[in-house]
């Protein structure tokens, strides 16, 4: 199996993202981009959505291993975050 | 646990018949489980409407029954999906639903996909009627309300997928209106209740009994607050409550923190953040904190907490019993959204 890289995984995140708030734009966001606030405006609904969308894909709780939630600073963050944490074998993907 | 929506097959169930097999006049709707359904949305139970049927037989249903439904999926594939996918459109817990079919292998199917269900036969729903899981000890304006006001929710969602541009622009649109308060005698049952059913926004994880929210609203110690939602496409009434006390260390404490699932995704819990953030800062508070029991379920709520700045302590995985979660009050402080109606100086909400 070949572990899916940072950047990858960045790719899958813009999806999830520009699908849980339906806007298209986001398929280009910067990995510096933060998710809170100005940049993707993340709120309690779309955040939800997002961890749901990571837990499924990549097999990654964020909720249960970061209290803090810190890994959703940045786009970038949250990809090297799932890179380190993913589990060592293959995610059945869906 | 208690139960929130019921979600029901149509034929031989809610109808009295198959609807595709019976020509050109549908079938009527069974009796015994109109008003089975009829007596639980007086409750504040909402409905829902699983169907192997073309869309337009939960429209017949809604008319013939006199019941509006929440959410249906109509289709040929699994049922459980279609439960998954009706539980997580209204926000619910899986466990706060019961799925009534007449069908012993659609029930079985349910139940091994969708343990936390509560799986149930026509028959089983005359009785269950008077079971504790669907008896809620108060029935407030907001329960009586609630079948309508997922409804105008349907409603809503249609109108915000068709809608170009940010979610503010269309909470703006939508003439999102929210108004915070001190709370007063008559909102106490409300308040009961939210304690009792909210757990995706609720920071304490216990219900608090009405004599100790009666006695917390009339205490000079601390402030108990409520938050009022409403747009053009309905009056959600009172979604959300806190509990603050000012310390003597310059810490506002909010000891209790509870909104309904209905008001995600709408601005409130973070509007009623900005709030306390500002009314804290203006009344010379230095910090404000907010204990919280995490659960699994309660992630919405961390995820507000952390985009208003609040964090608990050097983070790690969460250990059990409450964290506190906190922030400075000085440097830039979340705003509060133009929509908000609020007491403004911090007379209304220190001491």
């Amino acid at each position: 199996m070949t572990g899916q890289g940072t950047p990858e995984v960045a790719g899958e995140l813009r999806e999830i993202l520009a699908r849980a708030t339906g806007r298209e734009e986001l398929l280009g966001l910067s990995e510096q981009a933060p998710l809170f606030g100005d940049g993707v405006g993340l709120d309690s609904l779309t955040g939800t959505l997002l961890l749901r969308e990571v837990h499924r894909r990549f097999g990654v709780d964020v909720a249960a291993e970061d209290l803090n939630l810190d890994s959703l600073a940045t786009l970038g963050t949250l990809a090297t975050y799932i890179t380190e944490h993913a589990p060592a074998g293959p995610v059945s993907g869906g | 646990m208690m139960v929130k929506c019921v979600i029901w097959d149509l034929d031989n169930t809610l109808l009295s018949g198959v609807y595709l097999e019976a020509g050109a006049q549908p079938p009527p709707p069974d009796p015994a489980m109109v008003q089975a359904a009829a007596t639980l949305r007086d409750r504040g139970i909402i409905h829902a409407v699983a169907s192997r049927n073309p869309p337009e037989a939960a429209d017949y249903a809604a008319r013939v029954t006199g019941l509006e439904f929440a959410a249906a999926e109509c289709g040929w594939g699994p049922k459980s999906d279609a439960v998954r996918r009706i539980t997580a459109g209204l926000g619910l817990s899986p466990d706060a639903i019961a799925f009534v079919d007449d069908d012993l292998y659609e029930r079985a199917e349910v139940s091994l996909a969708v343990p936390e269900a509560l799986v149930l036969s026509p028959e089983d729903m005359t009785d269950a009627v008077g079971w504790p899981e669907f008896s809620p000890a108060v029935v407030t304006a907001e329960a009586r309300r609630r079948n309508e006001m997922y409804a105008e929710r349907r409603r809503r969602e249609q109108e915000a997928r068709a809608f170009a541009g940010s979610r503010d622009e269309f909470l703006r649109y939508c003439g999102t209106r929210v108004t915070i308060a001190r709370a007063t005698e008559s909102d106490v049952p409300r308040l009961h209740e939210l304690s009792v059913r909210t757990h995706q926004f609720n920071t304490g994880g216990e219900p608090v009994a009405e004599p100790e929210l009666r006695r917390l609203a009339g205490s000079a110690e601390c402030q108990v607050t409520t938050v009022r939602l409403a747009d053009r496409f309905g009056d959600d009434g009172l979604v959300g409550g806190c509990v603050t006390r000012a310390g003597q260390d310059g810490t506002w404490t909010v000891t209790l923190l509870m909104m309904s699932c209905r008001a995600m995704g709408r601005g409130v819990i973070e509007a009623l953040l900005a709030w306390l953030a500002g009314s804290a800062a203006r009344a010379g508070a230095t910090a404000l904190a907010v204990p919280c029991l995490v659960t699994p379920r309660n992630v919405p709520l961390r995820l507000a907490l952390t985009s208003a700045g609040f964090r608990a302590g050097p983070g790690g995985p969460p250990g059990p019993g409450p964290v506190v979660f906190s922030r400075p009050l000085s440097g830039p402080l979340p705003e509060v959204p133009g929509w908000v109606t609020a007491p403004p100086g911090p007379e209304a909400a220190a001491r």
